[in-house]
């Protein structure tokens, strides 16, 4: 899926990964928790090495549990939102700081509370995934991972399965987020939340980095002639 | 032009509009005459029949024996039922584990166990003595610590309890199997970025999930058990029909002590599906607001065209079905 990719991001940095489907973007998001296992080549994360141990020339596959350690610093938002639709909208917050991070339950409340504020939803911290729209739940979703308070955000298409008129919402909290200095990095078809809020922007076609740049620069003189390409069909 | 798209005649002022007269359901109601004369027929001759003897029925209903039968019955439907289901969950994850010896053993216990009559597990447990004289605890091919007698250690109630667990377990396990299957992968990926551990992920996120479809096939399953539970009169189990058949035997009273056991099978029956309507609703909170009310049946002719059955179809479909929450 993915060939010899190199890319390096800077804390506090947004990068937007853009391509054709089938290009990897959504496979290159997965492999940095792990969610993907890497069959040759190094992940890492503020330093720390992703879902592996360095043992001489070998890579040692951690255990479960390692790794689960790992991808609680990662948070991760979904295509698909991927809310626990059992679960109240609080409850989606407080489950993770509870079990992992061993948080008090009062003190994970507190913040959740915080959190759902922040996304704009204060007032429905009872309510399940179901009853919200797909924009809100989105948002949640963002909460929820933050909850964890995580140093890298990943989002795999976050628009992607919303009404376009819910598109709206859910890139103003990553907006927000990025203003914050946030590391994010997103797999994305909106070219204008790229141009604004990305730092830079990465083209993948065929599991290759193509090319990647400031967004002003690639998004409007690309150098290489499949980014010209590809961004002539999606702008 | 714009007349032939409307072809509905403008209404006229000061008229009501024209009422909606449903189809006649002529089938339905001949066919609602014949069943209504076929039951009461069928009560009238068993309440009529001397041979029920409902005297005698009344007099054994409460009875001691039958009573301490229905605690047994109860008893053992309980726990064999929950521990089944223990044992089931666990080899429905050894089934779907990547490791491929647990799935093996899963799976053979689970061919094995299902696929031979419960009677013929009940007596294999009662008859182990044979098969086995001596139970001991030690290490195989190695010391033994402690030995006693396998007619000592397993009655005919120890019996009963391993041999329902066990068959229990094998068809519980395909049971919950198939639940966890049904939850989307969507979920456990959500879990694993969130850094929740692999128990921790089954435990609150998939299982409660899984519920949803586990839950009308378990308590078909508990009915099921139930009635099963008679199977271990054989081997001398004192459950509600070995007590009957203990009543009976001495005073000859036969159809009306059978007609004791069977009612409180109904009894219990009905209360455990009661017990499940609650449950499902329990865990099928978060996938709909709420219950569409019941509409009356003079709303369901005017209103839908279909037979009344096919609507309740719809309806249990939109509770249950994951999609029914689209709106």
């Amino acid at each position: 899926m993915l060939r010899g990719v190199d890319l390096e991001v800077a804390a506090g940095e947004v990068v937007c990964l853009i391509g054709p489907s089938g290009s990897g973007k959504s496979t290159l998001l997965r492999c940095v928790n792990h969610l993907q296992p890497i069959a040759a080549g190094t992940v890492h994360v503020g330093g720390e090495l992703i879902g592996h141990r360095r043992h001489g020339d070998a890579l040692h596959e951690l255990k479960p549990r390692q790794v689960a350690r790992q991808r609680a610093g990662i948070g991760m938002v979904f295509q698909n939102f991927n809310l626990f639709p059992h679960l109240t909208v609080l409850e989606n917050l407080v489950e993770a700081p509870v079990a992992v991070r061993r948080l008090r339950r009062a003190d994970a409340e507190e913040r959740a509370r915080a959190l759902v504020a922040r996304v704009g939803l204060a007032g429905r911290e009872g309510s399940y995934p179901r009853q919200l729209s797909g924009g809100q739940q989105q948002r949640i979703a963002i909460a929820r991972a933050l909850a964890m308070e995580p140093a890298v955000m990943l989002f795999d298409e976050p628009t992607s399965a919303l009404d376009p008129e819910l598109v709206g919402e859910v890139l103003g909290v990553m907006r927000d987020l990025a203003g914050t200095g946030m590391t994010m990095v997103v797999v994305t078809h909106e070219m204008g939340f790229a141009r604004e809020a990305a730092d830079r922007v990465v083209f993948l076609d065929e599991g290759r980095v193509v090319e990647s740049g400031p967004p002003a620069r690639l998004l409007a003189d690309p150098e290489q002639a499949r980014t010209r390409a590809f961004l002539d069909h999606v702008l | 032009m714009s007349e032939s798209l409307l072809p509905l005649e403008a209404p006229v002022k000061d008229e009501p509009p024209p009422r909606v007269v449903p189809v006649r359901r002529t089938g339905q109601w001949a066919s609602a005459a014949v069943v209504a004369f076929l039951a009461v027929f069928a009560v009238q001759s068993l309440a009529t029949n001397d041979a029920m003897q409902w005297d005698v029925v009344g007099a054994y209903f409460t009875s001691k024996s039958i009573v301490r039968g229905l605690y047994m019955t109860l008893w053992l439907t309980g726990l064999t039922f929950v521990l089944g289901f223990l044992l089931g969950t666990v080899l429905a994850i050894c089934r779907m584990s990547g490791n491929a010896v647990l799935r093996g053993a899963a799976l053979g216990y689970i061919w094995l166990f299902r696929s031979t009559p419960l009677l013929v597990q009940l007596l294999v447990w009662f008859n182990i003595g044979a098969l086995y004289p001596k139970l001991g605890l030690g290490i195989p091919w190695g010391p033994t610590f402690v030995q006693v007698d396998a007619k000592d250690l397993i009655g005919a109630t120890t019996a009963a309890i391993i041999g329902l667990t066990v068959h229990e377990a094998a068809l519980a396990a395909e049971i919950v199997r198939g639940g966890i299957l049904g939850v989307d992968a969507g979920q456990t990926q959500a879990a694993q970025a969130l850094g929740l551990s692999r128990f921790r992920t089954l435990r609150r996120i998939v299982l409660p999930q899984a519920m949803r479809t586990i839950l009308p096939n378990a308590g078909n399953q508990i009915v099921s058990l139930l009635k099963s539970t008679t199977l271990v009169s054989v081997i001398g189990v004192g459950d509600v029909l070995y007590s009957a058949e203990l009543i009976y035997g001495r005073n000859f009273l036969i159809i009306p002590l059978l007609l004791v056991a069977t009612l409180w099978y109904l009894v219990v029956a009905s209360l455990l599906s009661v017990g499940q309507f609650a449950l499902e609703r329990h865990y099928g909170r978060g996938s709909d607001e709420r219950r569409p009310r019941r509409r009356t049946p003079h709303e369901r002719r005017s209103l839908d065209p279909r037979p009344a059955r096919l609507l309740r179809r719809d309806a249990r479909a939109a509770r249950r079905g994951p999609g029914g929450g689209g709106g």
